[in-house]
């Protein structure tokens, strides 16, 4: 009765020996190569972070990252495979191998670095502070007596805090949907924030008509892809400094966030 | 039992805690002398008012105790800042809060006079009192003897809802917590500390109508029964 016991049991160790070397064998394939022998790109992309990428009224996939997704496939004259992520699992479907890169309000960081590797910058996050076109507004200084909404305990809220010279009056509420209603009955006149969210508040009180005036903080956004694949680095980042150039990228960010591009993504090396 | 407890990183931000108590009294405090004055006015009016007074007074009185406290605020902070009447966020809050409990103060304060008998104001008439005599000597400070429990409550039960206004952006105890909580993320040591200062200020606002009344109802302070 032991015989066949044993005989299991070496199977499965050998069966988790293979397993273990397998999984451990350095992959020496070029993803790249074989993106382009598939002709298919799957791109992973965060659709609920309006107004990056979004599922529009058609039911398809619109926003800014998305035009960068379709440009991309484009460019490449690749089929785009869109992968909808959420932001927990973005990295996690890019080392599996679900998708071959993310192009998901991914942030450059170190903590990021260890796990995948980023292209050069193409976008950014910003934290502004927002106001009426009208309203003369450029520095720090300028807020100092008005009154400036922010959504309590947010990022935003944070910066603003620690930048705001004394004098500037900070109103804190819970959400931002209050901030917003603060801002557009007057009781607040500008509004720190992301540029994503004046853009959204623009879209539906058009008289109200606001723009980023000074800019808090910028993060700036790579294309994600998994560690060691050289090739397809040197060819999304020879893609990014094409699309720079031409002002491609710019115009789509421009479009979404009515800014240009920070200065940390287009001279970033 | 997982959690670690870190109360030294909440109680770090003492002088914005203290800030936000800070906010709070006054705005209680404030709330609290107007409200009464606002209370026993209408009061009065509303039970020996001309029928137009009383009319209004009870429209006030319904209005504000048939909608929600936040729903006041908003509209004080906001819905009259959009027809271009822009209060500061503190005032417009304060005023939300006054005009609130103003509203439940004249009910308590109606109930004591309407619990003053009959008999009483006769024999104020037969001793020749003037009205204002009357009304300050017979009327308004029994009747505020007999309601002082539920007048007393009701004023610390306002010292709690204040902390509503935190949603206007109005930066007293509970909004200032938030921001704390935010920042450390050690929410349940903050939601513990809030709690214990809510419930020492209660305490300190109940010791401040006990003194009050003692003040107040010499009677009472005299002969140590209620009336």
């Amino acid at each position: 009765m032991r015989t066949p016991f044993r005989l299991v049991t070496s199977i499965a160790t050998g069966a988790i020996a293979v397993c273990v070397c397998l999984a451990a064998a350095p992959s020496r394939a070029d993803l790249f190569a074989d993106i382009k022998a598939r002709g298919r790109i799957p791109i992973s992309i965060d659709p609920a972070a309006p107004p990056y990428s979004i599922v529009d009224e058609k039911g398809e996939y619109a926003g800014s990252e998305v035009e960068i997704a379709k440009k991309l496939a484009k460019d490449w004259s690749l089929q785009l495979e869109l992968i909808p992520t959420t932001p927990a699992n973005r990295i996690p479907h890019l080392i599996a191998g679900r998708s071959d890169v993310v192009i998901s309000t991914l942030s450059i960081t170190d903590e990021r670095k260890k796990v995948i590797d980023f292209s050069k910058p193409y976008g950014a996050i910003q934290i502004v502070v927002g106001a009426p076109k009208a309203a003369p507004v450029s520095t720090l200084a300028d807020l100092i007596g008005k009154r400036v909404a922010v959504t309590r305990g947010s990022t935003n809220d944070a910066e603003i805090t620690k930048s705001a010279l004394p004098g500037t009056e900070i109103v804190r509420f819970q959400d931002d949907a209050t901030s917003i209603t603060a801002l557009l009955s007057g009781q607040a006149s500008c509004y720190a924030t992301a540029p994503a969210l004046l853009t959204t508040v623009n879209k539906k009180n058009p008289a109200i008509a606001l723009e980023p005036k000074i800019v808090l903080k910028t993060n700036v956004t790579g294309v994600g892809f998994k560690k060691g694949e050289g090739a397809l680095e040197a060819k999304i980042n020879q893609w990014i400094d094409k699309s720079l150039q031409d002002g491609s990228l710019n115009a789509i960010y421009k479009s979404y966030f009515g800014i240009e591009l920070p200065p940390e993504v287009t001279s970033a090396k | 039992m997982t959690y670690n407890f870190d109360f030294g990183a909440v109680l770090a931000y003492w002088p914005l805690l203290l800030e936000g108590v800070w906010t709070t009294l006054r705005l209680t405090l404030f709330a609290t002398v107007f409200g009464i004055l606002i209370g026993a006015f209408c009061a009065i009016t509303r039970t020996d008012g001309p029928a137009g007074a009383r009319w209004v007074v009870s429209l006030y009185v319904e209005f504000i105790r048939n909608t929600p406290l936040l729903v006041q605020s908003y509209f004080l902070i906001f819905g009259i800042a959009s027809m271009g009447i822009r209060l500061p966020i503190l005032l417009g809050a304060t005023l939300a809060l006054t005009v609130n409990i103003g509203a439940y103060t004249t009910e308590i304060v109606r109930a004591g006079i309407e619990s003053i008998h009959r008999g009483q104001l006769e024999a104020a008439t037969c001793l020749g009192l003037s009205r204002t005599q009357t009304y300050l000597h017979v009327i308004i400070r029994p009747a505020l003897e007999r309601v002082y429990p539920a007048l007393s409550s009701q004023y610390v039960l306002l010292m709690l809802a204040s902390s509503i206004v935190s949603s206007v952006g109005v930066e007293e105890l509970f909004g200032i917590s938030n921001r704390i909580q935010s920042e450390t993320y050690r929410n349940f040591e903050i939601f513990v500390v809030l709690g214990i200062i809510y419930l020492l200020l209660a305490v300190v606002v109940r010791a401040g109508f006990t003194l009050l009344g003692l003040a107040m109802f010499p009677r009472r302070r005299r002969l140590g029964t209620p009336l």
